[in-house]
């Protein structure tokens, strides 16, 4: 039970990953700032310019 | 036998092994032996796709465990007490200390995308046997130690990327041709995937309701997530699947609809038309409000159907119907012509070894690797595991009968252009087929008809649906064939709509050069301008690949293959210097091995596809025969086959030059003193 219960936590913080929020929460962590609409943006902005500039795999 | 750990009599990062570990191992070799063995000699009767799943899964567990950690310990000595970029640059964003399985996870994701799924179907071809072994040697021995040795380099270098560690270990010229390399690749890329999108849409009014669907589906997250719920990404693209799901069942009402049926049934020209507008108004359009949405349900998505593939092969444990050898071999095969060597090795590209990897490992992951012991799971790992999703691409295949593979896959212009002419000439290759079987067919997974459906797409929708409905009923056939097309079209759309905006970027950076506006990407004209010049080169191709009588794919996969295994030819080129470079140049066999290879593989296969006198074959060949014929409208045909055949020569050439710099390079640094990394 334990194990899967760690699995899950695994696959879900891989979810997370992937989409993006433990980043945010990185950066809210990173420089002292709450959680808001605009500061969602701003992250939001920077990591897909960074992101939609290098190709995806085929 | 070494383990993992520290000792001071072994190389460091390996111990000798307790018994148990010899007799688990040893097993596992017998098991895969056993596997190979019953794959590679098993004729005439159908065999069971575990065979494969074993032999791939033993030969992947006994590659990463002895040739992986080899590498990572003899050749790389991977160190956990150095620190990684991740530790000594940490900003929060790019550069983060990141768990082991998760970022395994993100690369994965990030590597596999429709190559390890259309290549295998396609070499298909030639039976399963020639892709299957080649999936299984190549992904071992090539592709994951170019992903491996280039992450690692990428790790040592700061997060470099290939194209800056190619400037920098071999010279200016090698940089430059990477960067020209990967932008003509991006070009015939985008080209080859919509095209086969193109295919799997053409005259389907269920699909192409799906997948024209998913377009306002991805501007309600967008705008979702920008406004309403800013954040909460998991959130809107569980939203977002459920839509997508609602959306494959109101393709089936339109499909049956008198009214709105011929709205969504599309000629190949209109569905190119429209990918192209597409193409174009992705690249243009902000990021969030279409890309990054289609982009985060994409993977998701994406990562569910192989999880689920791979539990349906399981449950299900189908045989398979394909031969282990057909006829094709010789090269005269429908699909695309060409003999096994070497267009079964330029076919399956992805799933063995792909250059655009390179790009990936040297990318977002070097920047996030916590420890560097890391570097083994996530960069050799990780290439097994796409090596794996490509076995199951193949398994999807070989379920069908051959006759219905090749009535799918085979272009009307090979086959004959009626259903008649086709399951008659289908039929005297000996792959028995009916006309009254594929409409059968067709009927229960809800479209009007499979001939001609060249480009995989569908074939790998039929191969799994017959899989997941064999896992829950066949009723639901209709639903997973069209749940498998949208899943195909739904993340080859995602690489055109990304592509075309990355291409923009680097003909901005190029053209800046030249003039300081072009190269702002925030000025209006300039970005319309290269954005509408980007999409100009791959819609030609695609355009071409759809009017071509021979279905297309014939000429865009191979010539997609081959910029592929190019581009990998320059990442080995680079991991090669790197190890020479490193004092390790009694170790070079290892990037050497594949190189060679690949040198070997894509030259010949360029060559041919240039020079071949067989018409199905040489563009040139084809070109001339087309002359001769003199009929109506060959002029385009003529002058499309000599197109091609410049581009591959200029791929060929482009190359070479970086092999040669190369050379230059090793024999500069093995004859005069070495220097330290």
């Amino acid at each position: 039970m334990k194990r899967l219960k760690e699995a899950g936590a695994l696959l879900m913080a891989l979810l997370r990953e992937l989409a993006d929020e433990s980043a945010y929460r990185r950066h809210l962590a990173a420089h002292g700032r709450a959680h808001s609409a605009a500061e969602w943006r701003r992250f939001s902005d920077e990591r897909l310019r960074a992101r939609y500039t290098r190709p995806k795999c085929c | 036998m070494w383990t993992e750990g520290s000792g001071t009599e072994a190389p460091r990062g390996l111990k000798p092994a307790p018994l148990l570990g010899w007799l688990v191992w040893a097993a596992v070799s017998a098991l895969g032996a056993v596997a190979l063995g019953a794959v590679a000699l098993h004729r005439g009767e159908p065999i069971n796709s575990m065979w494969l799943v074993l032999a791939a899964g033993c030969t992947f567990a006994l590659g990463f465990r002895f040739y992986g950690k080899f590498i990572a310990a003899r050749v790389m000595a991977l160190d956990d007490r150095r620190a990684t970029p991740a530790e000594r640059l940490r900003d929060g964003h790019d550069f983060e200390p990141t768990n082991k399985w998760i970022l395994f996870g993100q690369h994965f994701a990030a590597i596999a995308g429709p190559g390890p799924l259309v290549g295998p179907v396609l070499a298909a071809q030639f039976g399963y046997l020639p892709g299957t072994l080649w999936i299984i040697a190549g992904a071992v021995l090539g592709g994951a130690v170019q992903d491996f040795t280039i992450l690692f380099a990428s790790m040592r270098r700061d997060g470099k990327s290939l194209g800056e560690m190619a400037r920098e270990e071999i010279g200016r010229l090698g940089g430059f041709t990477a960067m020209v390399t990967v932008l003509l690749i991006l070009i015939i890329l985008q080209a080859t995937v919509a095209l086969v999108v193109v295919n799997a849409l053409k005259g389907s009014p269920w699909g192409t309701f799906t997948v024209a669907a998913t377009m306002p589906i991805a501007v309600f997250m967008g705008l979702y997530l920008r406004h309403m719920r800013p954040g909460k990404v998991l959130e809107c693209s569980l939203i977002g699947f459920v839509l997508v799901v609602a959306a494959i069942f109101g393709g089936q009402a339109v499909s049956q609809s008198a009214a709105l049926a011929p709205v969504f049934t599309l000629t190949g020209t209109g569905l190119a038309v429209a990918i192209i507008l597409y193409g174009f108004v992705g690249s243009t359009l902000p990021v969030w409000l279409l890309l990054a949405p289609r982009g985060y349900l994409s993977t998701f998505v994406k990562l569910g159907v192989i999880l689920l593939l791979a539990a349906g092969i399981l449950a299900v444990r189908p045989g398979l119907q394909l031969p282990a050898l057909t006829r094709f071999t010789d090269g005269t095969g429908p699909i695309f012509g060409g003999k096994v060597f070497p267009f079964c090795f330029i076919t399956i590209a992805c799933g063995a070894i792909s250059g655009f990897h390179s790009l990936i490992s040297s990318g977002t992951t070097p920047k996030m690797i916590e420890r560097e012991s890391h570097a083994l799971p996530i960069g050799y790992g990780s290439m097994l595991l796409e090596g794996f999703v490509a076995v199951m691409a193949m398994i999807a295949a070989s379920v069908m009968q051959p006759g219905v593979y090749f009535a799918v896959n085979s272009p009307a212009g090979v086959v004959g252009a009626t259903p008649a002419a086709a399951v008659a000439t289908i039929s005297s290759w000996g792959f028995p087929v009916t006309a009254a079987g594929m409409e059968s067919l067709a009927r229960a997974v809800g479209e009007r008809t499979l001939f001609f459906r060249t480009g995989g797409a569908p074939s790998l929708a039929l191969g799994m649906a017959h899989i997941f409905a064999g896992a829950g009923g066949r009723a639901f056939l209709g639903f997973w064939y069209h749940f498998a097309i949208m899943f195909e079209a739904l993340f080859i759309l995602t690489l055109i709509d990304a592509g075309t905006r990355v291409g923009r970027f680097m003909l901005q950076d190029m053209l800046g050069h030249v003039s300081k506006p072009l190269g702002r990407t925030g000025w209006i004209p300039g970005v319309i301008g290269t954005s509408a010049a980007m999409v100009a080169a791959w819609g030609y191709f695609l355009y071409q690949g759809v009017r071509d009588p021979l279905g297309g794919i014939n000429t865009l996969w191979p010539l997609f293959g081959i910029s592929n295994q190019l581009l990998a030819t320059v990442a080995l080129c680079v991991a090669t210097t790197i190890l020479i470079k490193m004092h390790r140049a009694r170790y070079m066999w290892i990037t050497g091995t594949p190189l060679a290879w690949l040198v070997v593989v894509t030259f010949t296969a360029g060559w041919q596809k240039i020079f071949s006198p067989v018409a199905r074959v040489g563009f040139l060949a084809q070109a001339a025969q087309l002359n001769a014929a003199q009929s109506a409208g060959t002029r385009r045909l003529i002058f499309n086959d000599r197109l091609d055949a410049v581009v591959c020569g200029v791929f060929l050439v482009l190359v070479a030059t970086v092999l040669l710099d190369s050379l230059r390079v090793w024999a500069g640094i093995l004859r005069g003193p070495r220097e330290g990394v």
